[in-house]
């Protein structure tokens, strides 16, 4: 009798684009999964034995293996389980795709942040400049597909997930607007795609419940950034 | 050894063409710890390359550099029949996908959770060391700068427990995350004089591991002088003392 394959379990939290990339490649390559949602406020000894270092979520408890970090847990599934492939085949095009979510996870963050949860005393044109501009550059990279992947969605079109349906929301709750289908009409298209598919809805936060819990969350988020515009 | 000269140079006698589809060259500066990790790279792999001096100590990137990573005009930039590839860890993923061979070297494990594993550390070097680093190095205050080398040291011990027994991070071959943190020693002169501490006292595995590494062509012939990495950071850091 085959042995049962080793089960996957992947420690989350409510409301995380970062957790939603996981769940997103774990279903992609068919993977059956249980998740254990944290509350981030108050976090469990689970997350805490499995995360030292970091302490957040996602983690990926596979059989008695752990992967943190999303991006390295996206490359462990892709590596570890059967299925349809994450990423390109090609080098060249894997370098591309691992840049480019880099670029999200590295240069989205300051200018977003900042753009969104800044009041209307801070001069907000510079940041939303810039976010507009890194939503420009990544745009370019659909190259006339309907996805970063091609056809079908891939490792850069979870990664940039957030962009996809947390921005909107992001934009409802502060009455700020950073994207406008003139300017960045492909990078539309590919969000409206992305929150469309079937897959993706399985494992996406219903949009009028993250809207409520940014919205419950705006004071502090607004403090936040107060506290660190000068740093 | 005083660092690279800065004419560029072949590695190997004749051209740089590798037999996996055109010239390879690297942009990067001799004291860039993270273009160290991509020179080290293609070494261990035995990949001829050009090497091209970028000047970090001008204010201006190079047209070349601003062509071939527009949107950080940042370097290590490898670039490989005329396509460029950014990114020091991105780097090393394709370096490893382009000319490591199961026969032969590779950088990163065959295993999955190994490949998790490195990568996992790469990323807290970046994430982690890199700032600390440069928090410790920028620091004013005394009170400051204590804090900062305390974090540094925890850092360092992290990774030093990591490394455990093993001869390298991923056991007895050199590989992936060796060549992520190695050119960071060539700045543990300068934490030393620094901070007012031994590093052998500190982390005495690690720095066994250093020398270890060391013995290495491929590092030995990248790593810098760590006397000049020190005057450098002194003067970009304007560290007067």
């Amino acid at each position: 009798m085959a042995a049962e394959a080793p089960a996957v379990k992947l420690i989350g939290g409510y409301g995380s684009p970062y957790v939603h990339r996981i769940e997103m490649a774990l279903r992609l390559k068919g993977v059956t999964y249980e998740l254990i949602l944290e509350d981030l406020r108050n976090k469990s000894e689970l997350l805490f034995k499995h995360n030292p270092v970091h302490k957040l979520v996602p983690v990926l408890l596979h059989g008695d293996r752990t992967v943190c970090e999303s991006l390295v847990i996206l490359e462990y599934i892709d590596e570890a389980f059967d299925g349809p492939p994450l990423l390109p085949a090609d080098p060249y095009e894997r370098s591309e795709a691992r840049f480019w979510a880099q670029f999200i996870d590295q240069k989205f963050a300051r200018p977003f942040w900042f753009s969104f949860w800044t009041g209307d005393d801070v001069d907000k044109r510079a940041f939303l400049k810039e976010a507009k501009e890194n939503l420009t550059l990544l745009e370019a990279q659909l190259k006339g597909r309907s996805f970063f992947g091609g056809d079908t969605i891939g490792f850069l079109d979870i990664t940039a997930c957030a962009l996809a349906h947390w921005l909107g929301v992001t934009e409802e709750v502060t009455g700020v607007t950073l994207v406008n289908k003139e300017e960045l009409p492909a990078f539309c298209k590919w969000a409206d795609g992305y929150i469309s598919d079937e897959t993706v809805k399985q494992c996406l936060p219903v949009r009028d419940e993250l809207v409520a819990y940014f919205s419950a969350r705006k004071e502090m988020y607004m403090a936040r950034a107060r506290a660190t515009l000068h740093k | 050894m005083s660092h690279i000269n800065t004419a560029p140079q072949h590695l190997a006698p004749g051209t740089a063409m590798d037999t996996a589809g055109g010239e390879v060259t690297c942009v990067d500066f001799w004291a860039n710890g993270f273009g160290m990790r991509a020179r080290i790279a293609l070494r261990e792999l035995g990949v001829a390359f050009r090497y091209v001096e970028e000047d970090l100590r001008s204010g201006d990137r190079s047209e070349l550099v601003r062509r071939m990573n527009p949107v950080h005009r940042s370097i290590p930039i490898l670039i490989h029949g005329g396509r460029p590839v950014c990114g020091s860890v991105n780097i090393l993923e394709y370096v490893d996908e382009t000319w490591g061979n199961d026969g032969g070297a590779r950088l990163l494990p065959r295993d999955p959770l190994q490949r998790a594993h490195a990568r996992f550390w790469a990323d807290f070097v970046d994430q982690k060391v890199f700032s600390t680093q440069t928090r410790f190095l920028k620091s004013k205050g005394a009170a400051e700068k204590e804090a900062a080398k305390e974090e540094l040291l925890d850092q360092l011990r992290r990774l030093e427990e990591v490394l455990g027994d093993k001869t390298f991070f991923a056991g007895d071959e050199f590989g992936f995350l060796d060549a992520v943190l190695i050119p960071f020693s060539s700045m543990f002169h300068g934490y030393e004089q620094h901070g007012g501490f031994s590093l052998e006292n500190e982390c005495p595995s690690l720095m066994r591991w250093v020398r270890r590494c060391k013995e290495r062509d491929s590092v030995k012939s990248v790593l810098p002088d760590e006397d000049e990495m020190y005057e450098l950071h002194k003067k970009w850091y304007g560290i007067t003392e």
